[in-house]
């Protein structure tokens, strides 16, 4: 048995949240407002009865992408120069494989979903969309656990 | 998801016994960032055995002096 005080509850030193944690918020953040704003742009295309083909898509979902390459640099930049990152350590690792595994499951169900979609008279419009959402809900999920995971612990 | 599980130590004593060492300084001598080590420090994450080793190194102890399993937890 050890001979030395346990100081884990003490009141403990607060250092600020580290670049990856802050980085898994404005990804978070950036993913929320620019795919929410997409899927308003699809549902409404959807609803005027483009279903025949994903192509009417592309450009809207070309600028997001765009937009969310811009924002998120600009985020990680900010973030960069406000706190210095000090580099990808095994609690980061862990952290981010651990949310990575909780949450690609919701991929693999979109995937599924889409491939039984395709034996029925769904337009692709909607399959591809489908994916989509599965792939932004995944990714969604992923970043929502990374900072539980860095406030709750691991 | 479990919570995760209870592994106490003394850390914080042990750097104030070692010329009130700083969280930094120790972070930086084990490898790790100062929110890791601070989240080792409060139990809200057990190291690697690696970690583990390189910490009770610094503070020149055994493993079982720096670190505490509680199976109760």
């Amino acid at each position: 048995m050890s001979n030395i005080q346990d100081t884990t509850n003490l009141h403990a030193e607060r250092p600020g949240a580290s670049f990856e944690e802050k980085s898994a918020w404005i990804t978070l953040v950036c993913l929320l407002v620019l795919f929410t704003g997409y899927f308003a742009v699809a549902a409404q295309m959807l609803a005027a009865g483009v279903t025949e083909s994903a192509v009417p898509y592309v450009p809207v979902f070309t600028l997001v992408v765009i937009l969310l390459v811009v924002v998120l640099s600009v985020g990680h930049t900010i973030a960069a120069v406000t706190n210095r990152p000090e580099g990808r350590d095994e609690r980061d690792r862990i952290i981010a494989w651990k949310a990575e595994n909780h949450s690609s499951w919701l991929l693999g169900v979109g995937v599924l979903a889409a491939a039984f979609a395709l034996a029925t008279p769904i337009g692709p419009a909607w399959i591809a969309n489908g994916l989509l959402m599965a792939l932004f809900l995944a990714e969604l999920l992923k970043h929502s656990l990374q900072p539980f995971y860095y406030r709750r612990g691991v | 998801m479990g919570a995760p599980p209870k592994i106490s130590n003394g850390i914080r004593a042990l750097r104030f016994k070692h010329d009130e060492m700083t969280q930094k300084e120790l972070a930086d001598r084990i490898g790790v960032s100062r929110q890791t080590l601070n989240a080792i420090e409060g139990a809200k994450y057990s190291p690697s055995l690696e970690v583990a080793f390189r910490i009770a190194r610094v503070f020149d102890l055994p493993l079982e002096e720096v670190f505490r399993f509680d199976e109760l937890s």
